[in-house]
């Protein structure tokens, strides 16, 4: 099986929108930092267009191609809730500083 | 002890108030809290919020559904801390998750929430040691000054004493943990898991009246429970065992799930009294503090009581707000290492399963 050449594995790319660059690369970052579970069967590729998110996953098989497609979309999905119910929240810096208790 | 001189405490009382987050999922309960050390040195709990992911009874729970359960329940939860603390994120000065050990996909579903609210906020990440923060929590809720720490859960038992910046192990379970023995037994006899099948048990064990041999299996400092386990579930299909209770044509020779549960209590915590009694004559110590889920089992904790009384000491026991996994638990821990300097980076907060407790290197205490 490992012996397939890696040209003949399987892709999917994604591009995920986000309302801003920021957004983006944020979900970027927070994503990038758990490697893929089989890094030997498993090849991603994560990098940050204009607003877009683009994944690119290269697999030895179809079902590894659906499996990490399915994990991946579920922690954008997570990431994106995220960003959703604190984003704006995380804008708005207040001043002047608390004052201490 | 000749020779001990009392060491000053590492950790300098803030200059100011610090606010930490923390956020725990490693099990079925998705916990956040937040914690203020305030430079007089006072600690205070400002929320202390948790969800539990509960299953039918006969079930226990897979990977796979926690994780669901805690990214369904991740946001409520913590928005829920935020708004009992009336404190804002930008207020917190440090963001703390469980890095381990337990499950590794509901563990990856919070530190997911955790990494995101970090960068938006930019605010410094604390990975933290999920045992480490039962023993913080559990100091500084009870007072504890150098105990013994039995650390009973559904993932882990160990006996744990402290010493030179380190939690060491001195005794642990060779299989199963405790937790898991009682919540895998419930399930045999079709318990509830609500509110926790450890609870349920301790309320069946109080009716039951029938004391049955089971293995009695400490071995050295360790125990092992799987033995037991195996036994207990064996008197469920004893022709003397009867589901529902005895029936009017009954002897006295029958067996209740009643009497199964008040044995299985009192056989494996009596093992851990044992191995709890034989690190505090190592030790020194006269006290014992009890934490994790099992913990807040009074039975546990009046056996416990005995042992230490007779011994001239004393038993700390907490209530299930902190004994059962919570976030503040790992807000205090967080918070503590916070204080002395420690950030976890972005691209080392990645969750493991194994991580011990005697992994960490404690610097806030002498």
């Amino acid at each position: 099986m490992a012996t397939t050449p890696e040209a003949q594995w399987h892709n999917v790319t994604m591009r995920i929108p986000f309302a801003s660059e920021k957004h983006a690369n944020i979900a970027k970052q927070v994503i990038d930092v758990d490697r893929e579970l089989q890094p030997d069967v498993v090849k991603r590729t994560l990098s940050v267009e204009g607003n877009d998110l683009v994944a690119t996953f290269t697999t030895l098989t179809v079902r590894l191609a659906r499996l990490t497609s399915n994990a991946f979309l579920e922690n954008v999905d997570l990431v994106v809730r995220t960003i959703g119910e604190f984003g704006e929240d995380a804008e708005h810096v207040p001043i002047p500083p608390p004052a201490s208790t | 002890m000749p020779g001990r001189v009392k060491k000053r405490s590492p950790l300098k009382a803030p200059d100011r108030p610090f606010i930490a987050l923390g956020l725990e999922g490693s099990a079925n309960k998705i916990g956040a809290g937040i914690i203020k050390h305030d430079p007089d040195g006072s600690t205070h709990v400002l929320s202390n919020v948790r969800h539990t992911y509960i299953t039918p009874p006969g079930e226990g729970f897979q990977p796979r559904h926690t994780a669901l359960h805690h990214r369904e329940w991740a946001l409520t939860v913590i928005n829920d801390a935020l708004k009992k603390a009336a404190v804002s994120m930008h207020h917190i000065d440090c963001i703390c998750f469980t890095k381990g050990p337990g499950m590794g996909a509901p563990l990856v579903s919070v530190a997911l929430v955790a990494r995101t609210l970090s960068l938006l906020y930019d605010k410094p990440l604390v990975g933290v040691n999920h045992c480490v923060g039962h023993i913080e929590m559990g100091r500084q809720v009870t007072g504890a000054h150098n105990p013994v720490v039995l650390y009973v859960s559904g993932g882990n038992t160990q006996v744990i004493a402290y010493s030179q910046q380190c939690y060491r192990i001195f005794g642990e379970t060779l299989d199963i943990a405790v937790g898991n023995c009682l919540d895998r037994f419930a399930r045999v006899i079709n318990l509830s898991n609500d509110p926790s099948p450890g609870y349920n048990i301790e309320q069946e064990a109080k009716k039951g009246k029938r004391l049955l041999p089971l293995p009695y299996a400490t071995k050295g400092m360790d125990i092992s429970l799987s033995g037991i386990l195996t036994s207990i579930e064996a008197y469920t299909t004893d022709k003397r065992f009867r589901p529902n209770g005895p029936t009017a044509e009954d002897g006295d020779d029958v067996i209740t799930p009643q009497d199964l549960c008040f044995s299985l209590q009192e056989t494996v915590f009596a093992m851990l009294v044992e191995i709890t009694e034989r690190a505090m004559a190592h030790i020194g110590s006269k006290e014992v503090l009890v934490v994790g889920g099992v913990g807040c089992n009074e039975r546990l904790q009046e056996m416990m009581g005995v042992m230490a009384s007779e011994r001239g000491g004393h038993v700390f026991a907490m209530d299930e707000r902190f004994c059962i996994d919570n976030g503040i638990m790992i807000a205090q821990a967080g918070l503590l290492s916070f204080r002395m300097g420690f950030e976890t980076p972005l691209a080392k907060s990645t969750c493991t399963q194994r991580f011990r407790t005697d992994q960490v290197h404690v610097t806030w205490r002498a």
